[in-house]
């Protein structure tokens, strides 16, 4: 760089910068808005009409809207497929009436009984799902949803059974604003929050890792998040909100029974999410409209032909309309407004013309590696994958690792970033033993890593899909950094990664690793699919990586030129062992391996 | 003494029956689609409806001809409910929303025609196979149909799927699709295949054993859980594992409601359901032979 004393946003900006479209990559914003409006409608509308027949029937729709509201949460942003949400409902509602209806113990107690049974239940459901997902968690929920009425019926010195709990709360039905009772305010002041409690959720480093866990476990693990734990929070936090939803029940309704909660509550509140569209802010209030209200309001006749409706609907929805019917809007609406893609979609140009500014970093030459693996010994069945490994990787080198197909080298990978044990041997990073780490921790350590299919979430912006590193960090960013970060963040914050050519996807996971501020990072054919332009860029910025920021790489890579420019030191496996191991020129008069260079220019 | 754990056993191994041939209806689906399909238990419940409208009281031999009537048309019905999952999948059938939301749709929708047609009744069907005595206690012959229903499946799956082209075929797409349609193999055309069939498992196991399930609309879900609680137990995909596991189930249950009641059955189903998941997720007896091809 010629002009050193510029400042990093004028150097890079002219690089980042794209031509600007209209339009944002979400509309989560305005969904907010909208959804919130028509919650005032069905919460404050009918009370302010004077029509009490209207005021009490949508009272208890605003409140299943909570509940949908916080099921799509959990069925998307943390990918938990739960078919038993109605029974979590319940439970809140039972531990209100049964603390307050039956033995008068005072409300604020009752609630917190209503919280405290729907957190249990949600415990029921997050504990399966911390070891399976899928269908599997979807009979658990569903056979909760089934028992849960049932054990009502059976437990009824403490339920009273079908007879149920009345309770009426008189002070809550007077009116205190505007003609609105105490009720009124809060069964729409409680879906309002619910809908806030997504958004603010989405938007924040908890959301965004709840959502790599969701789309992609190995992801989220090599990140630095705890797939298990982001489930069970996202359980316990929908069951609270639930639970709260369950108490508010109580006298909205002003008597519960089983019926009240049968496992077909459940099925409906499941509908409406899907029906309204996954994931959408405004889906679940949308579904609810279409579901719940025309069916039970304007066509009370068919009351009768009800779940059938549902189900039909629902069925529909998935084949033509997958995305739901807010979904199907916004992506068509993404489509028509999207930024982003095209030949400079995604440049690693700012990034390197930065860290050119950065003076190298010396590491001494008899530093302690950063890596050190024993022995590794990996079997698949029959089949020995890693044979006795051994290798070092000291900080700031690159070490490329190379071999034919199945010789290994993506087994050590796995084995060294923690998502598979070894069967023999020990590994140690950063002068810890890290054998027995789980691939979560050992990334909060600092070791990052991408993968051969490059891990790009379509539903982030190109620049949240970076953030996600930023997230993973453990320390703040340097100034430096954080500036370049916001020109970033600037040029694609509303792009759709979606338009990004295969290459450039991976050039932003490369981003997204670097920005993680690992001490370690294994890059697997990061060099695959890449344009030479493309391919010259990521070269520079390896070593730039590795000179000046200090960070170890190991690469494994199918194209030996592109390794033998840049790394420091070769490791050749073959048939999981090594086979030779040195710098490059020392390999190439290595009579072991001196097929691999054959006819090259190097040998 | 002896005759009440005899009792419980036969009994168990009976209703434990109906679990195993569920079970096996969802692995073939499964290890052609990957897909689990959530309405498997209306189906069965279905094929119950079918005896008591086609052949309650009937004699054997033309209960045997609406049975293998019965079995077709909802074999039939199973391909067309298979056809629609399979249509917003195209090839990929690893993501889990679409397929998950469809069955179950399906399920629901199954439930609330049979409950608008015919009410929240259970109907009592008669079969064919008179009753018996046990240790003085007189059993339903439906019991040995069940067992028999099993046992049948079983080996008529097995000799299907690895000594015929079709059934290997299947197996084939239970490793892999891509792989499968490089052979040349029409992979739609088999998952449909394997819908159908699964249809005619459990459609012909609700009619055959109509005398003793509950034949009403909303007793489906109990018997899809159940049935998955088999598969689980026996690992998902494996017909050895089915074989063992729903007669577990079953005992388990009957033990269950001898010991404390039948009202704690579902309970005790979930109970089992939960620790399973969370402790042998891959089912007691693995996937061995779905390896085997």
């Amino acid at each position: 760089m010629a002009s050193q004393h510029n400042s990093l946003a004028e150097a890079a900006g002219p690089e980042v910068s794209l031509p600007a479209g209209k339009g944002h990559f979400k509309s989560d914003g305005l969904q907010l808005r909208l959804g919130i409006l028509l919650i005032l409608l069905t919460g404050i509308g009918p009370s302010l009409l004077g029509n009490s027949y209207w005021e009490h029937t949508f009272q208890l729709v605003n409140i299943y809207i909570a509940v949908a509201v916080l099921q799509n949460f959990l069925f998307v942003d943390a990918g938990q497929k739960s078919f038993g949400q109605g029974a979590i409902l319940g439970l809140g509602a039972y531990g209100l009436a049964i603390a307050s209806g039956i033995h008068g113990l005072p409300l604020t107690v009752g609630v917190l009984a209503a919280v405290g049974a729907a957190m249990l239940g949600g415990l029921l459901f997050a504990l399966p799902a911390l070891r399976v997902q899928g269908f599997h968690l979807g009979f658990a929920t569903l056979s909760a949803a089934i028992v849960f009425p049932q054990l009502l019926i059976q437990f009824d010195d403490v339920t009273r059974g079908i007879n149920g709990i009345s309770l009426y709360l008189p002070a809550l039905k007077t009116p205190l604003v505007l003609g609105l009772s105490g009720l009124t305010l809060l069964v729409t002041a409680v879906p309002i929050a619910a809908l806030l409690l997504h958004y603010g959720i989405r938007n924040a480093r908890l959301g965004r890792r709840m959502r790599v866990a969701a789309e992609s476990a190995e992801a989220a693990r090599s990140l630095g998040v705890r797939p298990g734990l982001m489930r069970a929070l996202a359980f316990m936090i929908v069951s609270a909100g639930t639970g709260i939803c369950g108490a508010l029940y109580v006298p909205t309704v002003g008597f519960i029974s089983p019926q009240g909660f049968l496992v077909e509550l459940s099925f409906t509140l499941f509908f409406v999410v899907v029906v309204g569209g996954r994931g959408q802010l405004l889906g679940p209030i949308v579904g609810i409209w279409v579901i719940y209200i025309v069916p039970n309001v304007l066509l009370v006749q068919l009351v009768e032909y009800r779940l059938l409706i549902y189900g039909f609907l629902t069925l529909a929805v998935v084949i033509v309309f997958p995305d739901g019917l807010v979904g199907t809007i916004e992506a068509r609406r993404r489509k028509r407004f999207q930024r982003g893609g095209g030949e400079q979609g995604f440049r690693l140009a700012p990034f390197t013309e930065m860290l050119e500014k950065i003076p190298p970093r010396q590491v001494p030459a008899e530093a302690a590696p950063i890596l050190e693996v024993r022995g590794a010994v990996k079997r698949f069945g029959q089949v020995v994958a890693l044979d006795g490994v051994d290798l070092k990787v000291r900080p700031g080198e690159v070490h490329g690792l190379i071999g034919a197909n199945g010789s290994g080298k993506t087994s050590l990978l796995n084995v060294i970033s923690g998502f598979s044990r070894m069967d023999g041997g020990s590994y140690s990073f950063r002068g810890r033993d890290v054998t027995r780490q789980s691939a979560s921790s050992i990334a909060r350590m600092g070791l990052g890593r991408t993968f051969q299919t490059p891990r790009i979430f379509t539903d982030l912006s190109v620049w949240d899909n970076i953030q996600l590193g930023l997230d993973a960090r453990p320390t703040p960013l340097a100034p430096e950094m954080a500036a370049l970060a916001e020109r970033f963040k600037e040029a694609y914050g509303e792009d759709n990664p979606g338009l990004l050519a295969h290459g450039q996807r991976r050039l932003l996971e490369v981003i997204r690793v670097v920005f993680a501020d690992p001490g370690l990072v294994l890059f697997d054919e990061p060099a695959a699919g890449l344009s030479p332009v493309e391919r010259a860029e990521f070269s520079r910025l390896l070593r730039l990586l590795s000179k000046r920021l200090g960070m170890a790489v190991i690469l494994v890579e199918h194209d030996l030129d592109l390794v033998w420019d840049i790394a420091d030191r070769i490791t050749v496996l073959e048939t999981g062992s090594v086979v030779a191991s040195g710098p490059p020129q020392e390999l190439a008069r290595d009579p072991a391996v001196q097929h691999l260079f054959v006819g090259g220019a190097h040998a | 003494m002896l005759n009440e754990i005899a009792i419980i056993v036969i009994r168990g191994v009976a209703i434990g029956a109906l679990f195993s041939i569920i079970a096996m209806s969802f692995n073939i689906v499964h290890n052609a689609t990957r897909i689990l399909n959530f309405a498997q238990g209306n189906i069965f419940i279905l094929g119950g409806f079918a005896a008591y409208f086609l052949a309650d009281n009937a004699g054997l031999p033309s209960w045997l001809a609406m049975l293998l009537l019965a079995s077709l048309v909802i074999a039939v019905l199973v391909a067309a409910q298979g056809w629609l999952t399979l249509l917003p999948l195209r090839d990929n059938t690893t993501e889990q929303d679409s397929w998950m939301i469809s069955t179950v749709s399906v399920s629901v929708i199954i439930a609330a025609i049979l409950m608008l047609l015919y009410g929240p009744f259970a109907y009592s069907v008669s079969g064919p196979v008179p009753a018996f005595r046990i240790f003085g206690v007189k059993t339903p012959g439906a019991f040995i149909l069940a067992i028999a229903a099993m046992l049948g499946w079983y080996l008529l799956l097995s000799w299907f799927l690895r000594r015929t082209f079709t059934g290997l075929a299947i197996s084939a797409l239970s490793q892999d699709f891509d792989a499968a349609r490089a052979a040349g193999l029409s992979v739609r055309r088999l998952q449909l295949l394997a819908f159908g069939i699964s249809g005619m498992i459990a459609g012909s196991a609700g009619f055959m054993v109509a005398p003793i399930i509950s034949v009403s609309p909303d007793a489906g879900l109990r018997y899809v859980l159940n049935g998955f609680i088999a598969a689980v137990v026996g690992g998902i995909g494996n017909n050895t594992g089915a074989l063992i596991g729903g007669p577990l189930v079953g005992v388990m249950a009957m033990l269950m409601a001898y010991k404390v009641g039948g009202a704690y059955q579902d309970l005790a189903s979930l109970i089992v359901l939960v620790v399973i998941l969370m402790f042998w997720p891959q089912g007691l007896f693995g996937r061995a032979t779905a390896r085997r091809v």
